[in-house]
């Protein structure tokens, strides 16, 4: 049996239809949000922990969000990859490094998504007292239908991208530090 | 598309790990670049209503130091008349000037409410 739709505004319509739903959302992944710094890195001579807030959970009907729990993973393999610190601990270690997830924007449509994500971060000297580094990074990353047709496995790439950016932006900073 | 733009008013807010918002006393309101409503006049009463240290101004920094910095960014749409759809306010630790917490009202045409309401509630969420 041969189906054919020929009216151009039904068509227009599921098109629209596949670009806006096309299937259930599902959070950011830590794994691709892992970033790899270049730049040569200081090691601190210390440990660290991790505490991440402002990120919100994924609904099923909602749209692709970046969870605490997921952008604090990426953050921690991040810096276990590139080094920065003696090892990263769950809690009571020399360093603490909290971020604060400020902002994340999304597009609700269109061929490309473009998500901007401001996060604060802060390095504590538990020893001391002191915070001994405060910056706010801005990062952003553009998904092409091209990466992905369904626009929440889009979105989650153009998060997941915006993350990893600001991830890596943060690393150089603290590995270009001296303490 | 009507059908599936979001109708529904909404009050979020965020705080980032360790900070201490009941500590908090005093505060400076930076003026928005290009704002003409003068919210940040609005945010600072508000706080000065609560019993806090509140002043506001063109400049991003205060003359002397506070304990909080308050950024803003508003949005108005018209629907027969003028209204605040969305308040963002950001509070910026008064020494380092980084992002300690954020809230967002947002409140769509048949919900309403004046700007004053809606710095109301913004800071009644952000200083919980």
């Amino acid at each position: 049996m041969k189906i054919a739709i020929n009216n151009k505004p039904v068509l227009a319509a599921l098109f629209l239809a596949a670009l806006l739903v096309g299937g259930c959302a599902s959070g950011s992944k830590p794994d691709a949000m892992v970033a790899q710094i270049v730049a040569p890195v200081h090691k601190v001579d210390g440990d660290v922990s991790i505490a991440v807030s402002g990120g919100k959970e994924t609904s099923k009907m909602g749209a692709s969000q970046i969870s605490n729990d997921a952008f604090a993973q990426a953050l921690r393999d991040s810096i276990q990859k590139a080094g920065l610190f003696s090892s990263v601990a769950a809690d009571g270690a020399r360093y603490r490094l909290t971020a604060f997830i400020g902002k994340v924007d999304q597009p609700t449509f269109g061929f490309s998504f473009t998500v901007k994500m401001e996060v604060s971060y802060a390095l504590k000297d538990t020893k001391s007292g002191s915070t001994v580094w405060t910056k706010d990074i801005n990062s952003e990353h553009t998904a092409t239908a091209g990466q992905a047709f369904a626009g929440v496995e889009r979105l989650r790439l153009a998060n997941e991208g915006a993350a990893r950016e600001n991830i890596r932006q943060a690393l150089t900073e603290l590995g270009a530090l001296t303490l | 598309m009507a059908l599936l733009l979001p109708a529904c008013a909404s009050l979020e807010s965020a705080k980032a790990p360790d900070a201490n918002i009941k500590g908090l006393k005093s505060f400076y309101v930076a003026q928005e670049a290009g704002d003409d409503h003068a919210i940040d006049k609005l945010i600072a009463g508000r706080l000065t209503g609560l019993g806090y240290s509140a002043s506001c101004g063109e400049a991003p920094q205060p003359a002397s130091r506070v304990d909080a910095i308050i950024t803003y960014q508003d949005r108005w749409m018209w629907d027969i008349t003028m209204y605040m759809i969305k308040l963002d306010v950001q509070l910026h630790d008064g020494e380092s000037g980084a992002v300690i917490a954020r809230a967002q009202s947002m409140r769509p045409s048949l919900q309403r409410k004046s700007p004053e309401a809606m710095v109301q509630e913004v800071l009644g969420e952000i200083l919980k």
